[in-house]
């Protein structure tokens, strides 16, 4: 496994922006495009669908509690 | 089950409508994020935060609006129903109206104010709305206060047509009549045809109409979690409960 050299990045910016236009490829080059405007999307992405995962369980859990005092009214 | 708790039945439909809100937000986040901006000086990529700031102003207004209409309702049927669906859109209205007030204090303080140090700038409308959320904040102040269901619910109602009748002119009318960065503030209408890029129109739009879908699945539930609430302690004095079902 290939660790990244940190060490270019901070002494030389030139040197770090060449490191990484010439290694992007794959997932790289999408998510390095658009001034890393992705990686802004991925993490905002991955909060919104946390936030779904309760609501919808939410959502559940009152139909439950409104079948339960349904049966109970009866 | 006393008539006074009955609500729609939350089926499919409803089911779906989560679905299309989720798919609906998930869209509207790529494309706010990733899709063409207007790139000026001074907002470049923050322009973005027209997306996500504005339509919290929208959710803030329309929970409002909801939130009147059912005290009204409440006052002329005195129905408990109206009063929970009531205390629910005051709640989603607060909360955007908060998550608005510091989107824009963030926005503007690393935009107009970048160098300046202020946090809390001379914007009339922030001003105006931090009055505006004092006032809808008494209302909760006021809830807590009242011990007696009927009364709270009567006096409260009776608060917020008050304080529905002030939002616009602190935040709408007041505003306008000195110098703002939001738009309108030279006279015209808010949002005319200048205002925004036509690329980034719809985009706009789409996220306005999300998140109001959104504002209201969250009313919605709080409103069911609410009725629930009432109906488990009205089961609880009128009729010893029988065992807890689990299913």
């Amino acid at each position: 496994m290939q660790t990244a050299d940190t060490t270019i990045a901070v002494l030389d910016p030139t040197a770090a922006q060449a490191v990484t236009e010439q290694r992007a490829e794959g997932i790289e080059r999408v998510m390095l495009a658009q001034d890393k405007l992705p990686v802004v999307l991925a993490v905002v992405l991955v909060i919104w669908f946390g936030l779904l995962l309760l609501l919808f369980r939410t959502d559940r859990r009152l139909a439950h509690i409104e079948r339960q005092l349904g049966e109970r009214d009866a | 089950m006393t008539s006074d708790l009955a609500l729609p039945r939350y089926g499919l439909v409803y089911r779906l409508f989560g679905v299309v809100v989720a798919v609906w937000i998930t869209v509207v986040l790529v494309l706010a994020i990733l899709g063409p901006v207007s790139n000026l000086p001074i907002l470049e990529h923050t322009a973005r935060n027209l997306y996500f700031h504005v339509p919290m102003w929208f959710v803030l207004y329309a929970g409002a609006v909801v939130g009147a209409w059912h005290a009204g309702r409440y006052l002329a049927t005195d129905r408990a129903v109206h009063d929970i669906r009531s205390e629910a859109a005051w709640m989603i209205s607060t909360l955007a109206g908060v998550v608005a007030l510091l989107t824009g204090v963030i926005w503007s303080r690393f935009t107009w104010y970048q160098g300046t140090g202020l946090w809390w700038s001379p914007e009339p409308r922030q001003n105006m709305v931090a009055i505006q959320l004092l006032i809808s904040g008494a209302y909760f102040v006021l809830r807590g206060s009242l011990d007696r269901p009927r009364q709270r619910a009567r006096l409260s109602a009776v608060y917020a047509l008050f304080a529905t009748a002030s939002l616009p002119f602190l935040t709408y009318v007041l505003p306008r009549r000195q110098a703002s960065l939001h738009p309108g503030a030279e006279g015209n209408p808010a949002f005319s045809e200048m205002d925004i890029a036509a690329d980034m129109r719809w985009i706009f739009y789409a996220s306005a109409v999300g998140f109001l879908m959104l504002g209201w699945w969250l009313y919605t539930q709080r409103v069911r979690a609410r009725v629930a609430e009432r109906r488990a302690e009205h089961l609880g004095t009128s009729a010893p409960l029988p065992a807890p079902v689990v299913s």
